[in-house]
């Protein structure tokens, strides 16, 4: 029994490809998810802000002083913008939300009042936008909440003792005010900081989790299954039918070309089903955008195929083709945002993302269910899909001519 | 129909074909021999486009292969040594797919498929899928594959290898059908007595050479040995090897303690055996005469069996 274990881990540790990846992947994710969770509220101080847009309409010392407040904070970052070009990077992506200070918001502080201030947000970022509402009414109520409270206690003192004579008055309210310094914590609990919310682009009734999880999910599987069938290519050269097609006429880049229009007909057929599933249980609106849901489609399948073909061109076996798509796969798809939302990501995570299918696929799957693009608005990531699908197949081609199809 | 000069093929430092010349003409079932590593399926992929040489030309039915590959490829069918098929599709499936890929129209493939598995004998088991087939069945439809777009020249690559006696003797009959019928085609084997039975002429190929090429006949009157005399002797505890190597250089002992003499004029030397025996008391209980075999050509030609 020992003797055919020991065997087993003899032939295991011959294979050391496939002994890396073993046990490189779960290092490798448990390193990615580390990072990933450490993206917010870390203490070890490399966790990256939530970063959005703020317009300040009242300019005033008030305004100006939450602003620069709210932008002292460890977890968020302003970006100081005008109204209009803010709503219009919300809209179409760039941001995903715009803090605005109205007119009148220093007199309503003043007053005791509620200040006018509102939220413009992206529903796509429904998670990003909730994690970032929690954050500025607990900061802004610290900040105006004592502000707040000590015009109350003025105003309350000058209509109980509204005989008092002037210096008194000014030395109390002096001596409450000097109460009320550096103790933004005690006073917190004020309700008044509430921000206004209000959605910019995606439809209010979308649920956006559900989306995530769709799209997310999708792309994931999608690169599974079709790396998966890219990988027939090598399982044909062992098997001797890769020769047997070097004989026949066809050119060695159609023997390619149509491993990728199978995958690539597979992907599209997985992809329709799964959105189909996705309308008739979770209510997923389909027919939104008809073009545009058959562009993302296409152009998706076209990039995880390319992937898949790619995988398959610069493994040796079909082993090792599995091997090294399972580690790939989860990582890309972890930082593309298919397992974690890529917002509670440190930022250069962020930056990486965009090189991942998944991404765009995501986001291109969120322009059109979530927020309601005109299909020209999903070019960009349909293009970006495109680009990446172009540059696999091109360096699978270069390699398969190269290593695969030297089968002699 | 397949001329081949001076073909060179180098895989890094060596060297597998070292200067190759073929002249098979049309309709000849021509057999090429050599132990592994001798250049025979170098030389296969080189005449089969798969491969291309370093120096040297290649014409097949008049087409240069190097200049024209794919229009070449219509003129060539493959018999690859593995069996080269869809274990998950079935048998015409298979036929189908293969066929259809040198561009003919979809009836006329079908049509010849179904021919195909005639000639093979497997028309009733057409709809199984191929992991359902014994070995050599399968090896009979690997054979059918390379056969459905009408090849000019069929390249065998050891057809035979690991099947049944039934299946053997089948493809035998088809092979000698398809040659009857003017196919030409080159067969390499391990097999002697395939080669003895089938080929008309025979090419033994050696580190990368042709080192005899000919008729069977032909190359066994160029050998010093013809014949094979098989003496069983009653007392061979008797014999002295050794005074019998003196006498007659070609003799050795086989497995079963029989003397083994090889010569080219069988009834000069069967004479001065029978003397030799009764000068040394030496008691026969039989003679037996063969003429060589290819076996024994090619051993004396490679010094090497060709399985080696």
């Amino acid at each position: 029994m020992l003797q055919i274990a020991l065997k087993d881990l003899k032939l295991f540790l011959k294979d050391i490809k496939a002994f890396i990846l073993v046990m490189i992947l779960p290092i490798a994710l448990v390193t990615l998810f580390t990072l990933a969770y450490g993206g917010m509220g870390s203490s070890s101080g490399d966790s990256s802000p939530i970063a959005i847009a703020a317009s300040d309409l009242d300019s005033t010392s008030t305004s100006i002083s939450t602003m620069q407040k709210i932008d002292s904070l460890k977890g968020l970052k302003l970006k100081h913008m005008d109204i209009g070009s803010a709503k219009n990077r919300v809209i179409n992506g760039s941001e995903t939300a715009v803090l605005v200070f109205y007119k009148g918001f220093q007199d309503s502080v003043d007053k005791g009042a509620d200040p006018p201030m509102e939220l413009f947000f992206d529903r796509s970022q429904e998670m990003e936008v909730n994690i970032l509402q929690q954050a500025l009414i607990g900061n802004l109520t610290g900040i105006l909440g004592s502000k707040n409270m000590e015009n109350k206690v003025h105003t309350m003192i000058d209509k109980q003792y509204a005989d008092l004579d002037e210096s008194t008055r000014k030395m109390i309210h002096s001596q409450v005010s000097e109460g009320f310094k550096g103790n933004d914590e005690e006073f917190s609990s004020s309700p008044e900081a509430a921000l206004k919310m209000t959605g910019l682009v995606g439809e209010e009734k979308t649920n956006w989790g559900m989306l995530q999880a769709v799209a997310g999910v999708a792309v994931m599987m999608l690169l599974f299954s079709v790396a998966g069938m890219s990988g027939t290519i090598l399982s044909e050269r062992e098997e001797g039918t890769l020769k047997r097609l070097l004989y026949s006429p066809i050119h060695p880049n159609s023997i390619l070309f149509s491993k990728m229009i199978y995958a690539m007909f597979v992907a599209i057929i997985q992809l329709i089903i799964l959105f189909i599933f996705s309308w008739l249980v979770f209510d997923l609106d389909i027919l939104t955008n008809p073009l545009g849901l058959i562009i993302m489609i296409v152009t998706t399948a076209f990039a995880c195929t390319s992937f898949g073909i790619f995988l398959a061109s610069i493994s040796q076996t079909r082993k090792q083709a599995e091997s090294l798509s399972t580690i790939v796969i989860l990582i890309m798809s972890a930082i593309g945002g298919s397992m974690i939302p890529t917002f509670i990501m440190p930022s250069f995570m962020q930056k990486i993302s965009v090189a991942s299918v998944n991404y765009w696929s995501i986001q291109g799957f969120f322009d059109i269910f979530g927020r309601n693009m005109a299909t020209v608005k999903i070019l960009p990531e349909a293009g970006m899909l495109l680009l990446i699908g172009g540059i696999m197949t091109g360096i699978s081609l270069f390699r398969f001519r190269k290593h695969v199809l030297k089968v002699v | 129909m397949i001329n081949a000069k001076a073909i060179h093929k180098r895989f890094g430092t060596v060297k597998a074909l070292k200067g190759i010349d073929l002249d098979i003409k049309e309709g000849e079932l021509y057999g090429l021999l050599g132990p592994n590593g001798a250049g025979k399926t170098t030389t296969i992929n080189i005449l089969s486009t798969l491969l291309k040489p370093d120096n040297g030309s290649v014409f097949i039915n008049g087409l240069d292969i190097l200049k024209n590959p794919v229009s070449s490829k219509k003129n060539i069918g493959i018999v690859p040594q593995e069996v080269a098929l869809y274990e998950d599709l079935s048998a015409l499936d298979n036929l189908l797919f293969w066929g259809g890929l040198y561009g003919n129209p979809a009836s006329q493939i079908r049509s010849r498929a179904n021919e195909m598995l005639r000639l093979f004998g497997l028309s009733d088991r057409r709809n199984d899928t191929i992991k359902k087939y014994s070995g050599g069945m399968k090896r009979r439809i690997n054979i059918a594959s390379a056969l459905l777009h009408n090849p000019k020249v069929l390249f065998m690559d050891e057809p035979t290898v690991g099947i049944d006696p039934q299946s053997r003797n089948k493809i035998y009959e088809v092979i000698g059908q398809l040659h009857s019928n003017g196919l030409t085609i080159i067969y390499t084997t391990h097999y002697m007595e395939e080669v003895e039975k089938l080929c008309e002429r025979v090419g033994i190929i050696d580190y990368g050479e042709i080192i005899a090429e000919g008729t069977v006949e032909e190359l066994r009157n160029r050998s010093n040995t013809t014949s094979i005399i098989n003496v069983a002797l009653e007392n061979p505890g008797n014999a002295n090897l050794k005074d019998l190597q003196k006498s007659f250089e070609t003799v050795e002992v086989d497995q079963n303690n029989q003397l083994v003499f090889r010569c080219k004029d069988s009834d000069k030397k069967l004479s001065g055996i029978v003397k030799y025996m009764d000068q040394h008391n030496l008691m026969i209980s039989s003679i037996d005469v063969k003429k060589a075999s290819l076996e024994n050509i090619f051993l004396e030609l490679t010094g090497r069996k060709l399985r080696d």
